[in-house]
């Protein structure tokens, strides 16, 4: 049996991958993709980790059974099915909303959140030479008498955006701005939301952008670790992230409860010896990646995941996408939240906001941006489809106490 | 009660123990050594099994030392008074007199950075590079938890010229526990270089339990309400209402019950400006 090796780069928008819009960022993904299946049209189940991540790692939307505070024992991660299987399962990353403390440590052999670990305001997680670093240290003592799955996070591209002098110069030549301005552009740009000045806005877009390059560098630098000990040839490695990031596109900065698709577009890549390079048009939802793991690895999918396996590619067909958060403006979560969902449907994205019942429609195929919003695109049974799915599972939810 | 295989193989894992305490002693003098008695199951064990080797052997019983986080509770500090003595164990109590007084002994209240004595505010600035006014009184959060714990337990080995400290540290508590080593150098700028010595790395929580019960070792009666693990009592939560060694063990996480871990998940989250 192959491996396995999962990699997500937190908040890294489609759109910044090469191989969705050419911007020359990520050079190392781009040099992969002769061995790649490319879901060029791959939808996040909602637009910040603790939502994305429940279908990621769970095949799970975040609303199931109500607003959580952490992991529900019910939604079975990916890693649980596969340890029980006699699969050794092993994670690195530094998010703490998929820490210990959240319930994100089940069925891992080896589990890894660097919430033990010290570190800095400017880079408030462990970078990705760290990451790569724990990583090589454990390939170098682990036996391979089992097969692996290996989940590797990256949390470099996610705010506050300090980036390296080196990566900014060839994105933004002239721009000239020493870390501690991009600290404050964090502080009181991006953190209040502060979009009054659209240079600023345009500043923290650049830092973005080199982090991106950054990134490409650390997926580099562990595509080199993983071949050492021969895992490149060995493994399916599935390369994604969980959602992306707004720089004004619809009036905001960063990831807040809202379904457009500069935060619900993302990567997802496919790398294996064994293909050859292939696009596929057909809308996928991260929600498929844990059955789709559990097929590479010959292991049954838990019954409560709620996603189709992505492979074999052949065998994908149309379907109806969904995503679910609460629906917050700005970081910080308020007991008035209430929820924000959409469905991708017909080449129809329809976006429901609880919180002043606002329904939008957009075309798909015309409008990719999520730019103008068609009101008549709501008709023909697409309200009674999401509302359908808005209004699942009653019973449960008062269980868990909504 | 365990059956008689059982038994051996708890044995077999105390003999282990006191082959690394025997050790230990080989290296070290008894008045340079001390024991870290929290008054939990597992640092308990290891003053039992240090005290056990100084019986057989006739060596003398280096100290003990505790500490007061300003949070702890009456079971555990009445359990450590009774065993010291029972045992004649020399027991230190060891708290942070300033930052206690300067919180007004209340939970939760504000301590000024400034009223503060000077090693305490140079631990905050330039160790934890913590730049506020001021921080929350809490013995579990990341100022508090190191100038009551960490700052404390630095104090004591200056104080009392240890070079090497007996702890009650598990492999099996968290994956980043599995690499330690039963003996580990340790020091840096703010802390004195000194050894740890960890002769129960090998138990794991089931094992504790057992080789307690067994071999009829006093526990906290605390354990007994369904506490897993005891931290500073306001923060330690009950996993359940049975007593701990009928839990599942096992199946289920032995320090869900504390907030450390929540409290290091905040700060990261703070930092990111989600709180």
């Amino acid at each position: 049996m192959k491996n396995t090796i999962l990699i997500t780069i937190d908040a890294l928008r489609a759109d910044m991958v090469d191989l969705y819009k050419d911007r020359g960022l990520t050079p190392f993904i781009d040099s992969l993709s002769q061995k790649m299946t490319i879901y060029k049209d791959a939808h996040s189940t909602g637009p910040y980790t603790q939502a994305s991540f429940q279908g990621i790692l769970a095949s799970q939307y975040y609303l199931e059974y109500g607003k959580e505070k952490k992991l529900n024992k019910d939604k079975i991660l990916i890693s649980e099915i596969l340890k029980k299987a006699g699969i050794y399962t092993a994670a690195f990353h530094s998010n703490a909303y998929l820490s210990y403390y959240f319930g994100y440590n089940r069925g891992w052999d080896v589990f890894y959140d660097s919430m033990a670990d010290e570190v800095t305001d400017m880079y408030p997680f462990v970078r990705g030479d760290g990451i790569n670093a724990k990583v090589e240290e454990f390939l170098k003592n682990f036996s391979f008498s089992s097969p692996l799955f290996l989940w590797v996070h990256y949390m470099d591209v996610h705010e506050p955006y300090i980036a390296e002098k080196d990566y900014l110069k060839k994105i933004a030549p002239d721009l000239s701005v020493i870390k501690d301005e991009m600290f404050t552009l964090f502080k009181d740009t991006l953190l209040k939301r502060d979009v009054s000045d659209s240079d600023k806005v345009d500043t923290l877009k650049k830092l973005y952008m080199a982090k991106v390059a950054e990134t490409d560098g650390y997926i580099k630098d562990l595509f080199d670790i993983l071949s050492s000990h021969n895992l490149t040839e060995s493994s399916d490695i599935i390369i994604t992230s969980d959602h992306g990031d707004e720089f004004l596109e619809h009036g905001g900065l960063s990831h807040d409860g809202k379904m457009y698709s500069e935060l619900i577009n993302v990567p997802l890549l496919i790398y294996s010896k064994d293909i050859e390079k292939k696009e596929i048009d057909t809308p996928v939802s991260l929600i498929d990646i844990p059955p789709t793991i559990a097929a590479f690895m010959e292991t049954e999918p838990a019954p409560s995941f709620k996603g189709d396996s992505l492979w074999p590619i052949d065998l994908i067909s149309p379907r109806t996408l969904y995503g679910e958060a609460m629906g917050k403006l700005g970081h910080k979560e308020k007991d008035s939240d209430r929820p924000i969902y959409y469905m991708i449907d017909e080449g129809i994205k329809v976006i429901y906001r609880e919180d002043g019942s606002t329904w939008e429609a957009y075309k798909r195929d015309d409008d990719p941006a999520d730019r103008n919003n068609i009101p008549s695109g709501i008709s023909g049974g697409k309200k009674d489809k999401l509302n359908k799915f808005i209004n699942r599972n009653q019973i449960k939810r008062r269980r868990y106490g909504r | 009660m365990v059956d008689n295989k059982r038994k051996k193989e708890l044995e077999d894992k105390i003999e282990k123990s006191k082959k690394v305490i025997r050790e230990a002693f080989s290296k070290f003098d008894p008045q340079d050594l001390a024991v870290t008695w929290t008054g939990g199951k597992d640092s308990t064990l290891t003053t039992w099994l240090v005290k056990s080797v100084c019986d057989e052997d006739g060596t003398k019983m280096p100290k003990a030392m505790t500490i007061d986080e300003g949070d702890s509770f009456e079971e555990i500090q009445s359990f450590l008074k009774k065993y010291s003595k029972e045992w004649g164990i020399d027991l230190v109590w060891c708290k942070n007199a300033d930052v206690i007084d300067a919180a007004g002994g209340e939970l939760g209240a504000d301590v000024k950075v400034e009223d503060l004595n000077s090693q305490n505010q140079k631990e905050i600035r330039e160790r934890l590079q913590y730049t506020g006014d001021k921080f929350p009184f809490e013995a579990e959060s990341w100022i508090g938890n190191h100038l009551m714990k960490t700052v404390v337990f630095n104090n004591f080995l200056k104080e009392h010229n240890i070079k090497a400290m007996f702890m009650g540290i598990r492999w099996d508590e968290q994956p980043a526990r599995k690499k330690d080593d039963y003996f580990a150098e340790k020091g840096d700028s703010y802390t004195p270089t000194h050894t740890r010595i960890q002769p129960i790395l090998h138990f794991t929580e089931r094992d504790i339990w057992d080789t307690t019960k067994t071999f009829d070792i006093p526990y906290c009666p605390l354990y007994e309400q369904g506490y897993r693990s005891l931290g500073a009592a306001t923060t330690s939560v009950k996993m359940s209402d049975i007593p701990a060694w009928e839990q599942d063990l096992e199946n289920t996480v032995e320090r869900a019950g504390r907030r450390q871990d929540k409290e290091k998940a905040m700060d990261r989250l703070r930092k990111l400006g989600y709180m």
